[in-house]
């Protein structure tokens, strides 16, 4: 017998015939006078068509392309899981009591089946405050998953909950991977992996809901819809709730939790601002602020490490070539497209760099201890209020380094940069009151 | 206007010359940065293959085939770009991609001098899988004969994953259409294929060819 537990709560190709499944579904169908991919539920253009006739989707092709022609076959979620015999939750860590309140509200929450928002500040230890919750939901023998548009997000994640949860099934699942898909209970995964599933999780967890680019991608959203149980339901995890879901809160219509301080009990690092005046008109004679420069050596004589964020990829060589002239070197850069940047990530990580040089890719997801910020031109388009208090939220995440410098240079202000300095100061007048205060 | 590779939205850059020759436009199916993703061969390259290389000798791979000869041009270098390319296109099988080449192949077309185009079959599985001729979908009206055909029981491993040495021994893949004597007596036939790896496809489809009749046989490739 074949093994076919690939198809439980999943719909897919198959390579070949499988006796033991029903007739599958045709992959792209006919509806009225277009045609429609019922993978990732995209319509077609009136030319996505081969020269033999069949209709393929080139939206989800990067999975496999299917076609007029392909089945996709399912076999709806059993939850065969077999729990471990000792505790679910092998996680040594203490929660604080502010974590633990937060806590035991999406804990009620999950046991409720309520859709809910943990809408938690950077550095408040947001993946341990859904741990409790995570263990109930597993022990009930349900199928979970842990996503997140970030691939970085997942990658960091993902040995994280296998240590929390030692004896639950995992797997982790992205795009480039190479490894083979294995069921498990809990499956940790970029959201466009959910586009394989249907209806096999009781409770997912949405992990960056505003990230990019699930806010902007209808096909994303109804992804997650999907790939939930009828029965299931879910819980966001944000620290900068976009728009939408800010009026969703106002309106009561998602059970939140509101978490304003760090799990240290300090408050989060202001946005100090500063003026460059023509700093790109400089870059093109190779040169930098003084001031960015001045900060920057200042930065390597105490060995302090930093991340310099930058707007646009193309910033990037002549960044690092004037940096290099002002004798701050070692460093390295890295963008999305970057083939390296996993490994120069790690590298940071692993204290091998005193710095990087990026784009807003690294604006979340990322953790490295006792670091200094730095935004050149955070008035450009491309950093939004979200991005600003997420880049800022880099700095002074650990217990033992809790004070962090945030400075980002401009030419003039924008509403995105005082919007972020609102922002942070609201979240931390509501962390104050929760007893949160100043490092020294 | 959307690109056809990465879909992003672009303002195509319109040149004075095309806007005065009162030509209606080509619409280009490739933004700038897609279109720089791949290099076009100009300059020196081998005589026989068509590589670009420093000089307009024979290179060091054709060297060895001289004993069969066939003149190759080719029109853009197989690097990283074009093999993300034929990734996306051939093995991924995005169809849509064949309008990014047409109009490179249309003009390198008329600058080859034929009678007869003949492109590069595939077998009948590969059509049943892919869906289309990888070589015919860059073809935008030109007329080509399918004067060859893949023997059946032929289609084994693909080429891409043989050495090189076992490429070279491979058995004659081809035959000729009945009518293909019709077709190719007498006449100049042009090759078409999309990547010139070691010459050895080529070669066994010129043989084939020169079977059927025809009085020269040249090829051109998409890439080298
Ligand atoms: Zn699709
Ligand atoms: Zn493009
Ligand atoms: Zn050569």
């Amino acid at each position: 017998m074949n093994d076919l537990s690939e198809f439980f709560g999943r719909r897919l190709p198959a390579a070949q015939a499988v006796p033991e499944l029903e007739d599958g579904q045709i992959a792209v169908q006919r509806i009225g006078q277009r045609y429609q991919c019922q993978r990732c539920q995209q319509w077609l253009a009136a030319t996505d068509r081969l020269a033999n006739g069949a209709w393929y989707c080139r939206q989800c092709l990067q999975m496999g392309r299917l076609t007029s022609q392909t089945k996709l076959y399912t076999i709806s979620e059993p939850n065969r899981f077999s729990l471990p015999p000792g505790k679910i939750l092998t996680w040594q860590g203490q929660l604080s009591a502010e974590q633990q309140r937060a806590a035991t509200l999406v804990k009620t929450a999950v046991q409720q089946g309520h859709n809910q928002l943990l809408w938690a500040v950077t550095g408040a230890g947001k993946t341990e405050i859904v741990y409790p919750a995570m263990a109930w939901a597993l022990a009930q023998r349900w199928r979970v998953a842990w996503v997140s548009p970030r691939v970085d997000v997942c990658l960091e994640l993902a040995p994280r909950l296998q240590q929390a949860f030692r004896g639950v099934s995992q797997c982790l699942l992205y795009g480039d991977q190479s490894t083979p898909y294995t069921y498990s209970q809990l499956t940790t995964c970029t959201i466009h992996q959910l586009l394989r599933f249907e209806h096999a999780f009781d409770w997912l967890v949405v992990d960056e809901v505003d990230a990019f680019p699930l806010a902007t991608s209808p096909m994303l959203q109804r992804a997650i819809s999907r790939a939930e149980k009828k029965t299931g339901c879910h819980l966001f995890l944000t620290a900068t709730p976009g728009e939408q879901l800010q009026r969703q809160i106002r309106r009561g219509q998602l059970t939140t939790t509101y978490l304003p301080l760090r799990y240290h009990g300090f408050l989060l690092p202001r946005i100090d601002l500063r003026l460059a005046w023509r700093w790109r008109m400089q870059l093109t004679k190779q040169r930098l602020p003084a001031k960015l420069i001045r900060q920057l050596r200042d930065y390597g004589c105490t060995q302090q490490r930093f991340l310099l964020f930058v707007p646009h990829v193309r910033d990037l060589p002549e960044i690092m070539q004037a940096l290099n002239q002002a004798g701050i070197q070692g460093g390295a850069s890295v963008h999305a497209g970057d083939p390296e940047r996993a490994a120069k990530v790690q590298a940071m990580r692993d204290q091998q760099l005193p710095f990087l040089v990026t784009t807003t890719i690294l604006e979340r997801g990322v953790t490295f201890p006792n670091i200094a910020v730095v935004i050149l031109g955070g008035d450009d388009p491309v950093f939004s209020t979200a991005a600003l208090v997420q880049i800022a939220g880099r700095a002074g995440r650990s217990a033992r380094y809790p004070r962090g410098e945030v400075t980002c240079y401009v030419q003039s202000q924008t509403q995105a940069v005082r919007r972020a300095q609102r922002m942070i100061d609201r979240l931390n007048r509501q962390g104050k009151q929760q007893g949160g205060r100043w490092p020294q | 206007m959307i690109c056809v590779w990465c879909q992003q939205q672009f303002q195509p850059i319109i040149d004075l010359k095309a806007l005065l020759t009162w030509r209606p436009l080509p619409a280009p199916a490739l933004c700038a940065t897609c279109t720089t993703r791949l290099t076009p061969i100009t300059g020196p390259s081998c005589p026989t293959c068509g590589r670009r290389q420093a000089t307009t000798s024979i290179c060091y791979d054709c060297e060895r085939w001289q004993a069969e000869p066939l003149k190759n041009h080719a029109v853009f270098q197989y690097d990283a770009g074009m093999k993300a390319y034929m990734q996306q296109y051939k093995f991924q099988g995005d169809y849509a991609l064949r309008l990014a080449l047409q109009a490179p192949l249309r003009q390198a077309l008329r600058r080859q001098a034929y009678d007869v185009l003949v492109p590069i079959p595939i077998d009948q599985q590969t059509w049943l899988t892919r869906g289309f001729n990888q070589v015919t979908g860059w073809l935008s009206g030109q007329p080509f004969q399918q004067a060859l055909t893949v023997k059946h029981a032929h289609k084994e491993q693909p080429q891409s994953a043989k050495t090189r040495e076992q490429r070279l021994v491979t058995p004659q893949p081809f035959a000729l259409v009945p009518q293909a004597a019709d077709l190719l007596r007498g006449q100049r036939v042009l090759l078409l294929d999309d990547v010139y790896t070691t010459g050895r496809t080529l070669r066994h489809a010129a043989q084939q060819i020169y079977f059927g009749g025809a009085k020269a046989v040249t090829s051109l490739t998409l890439a080298r």
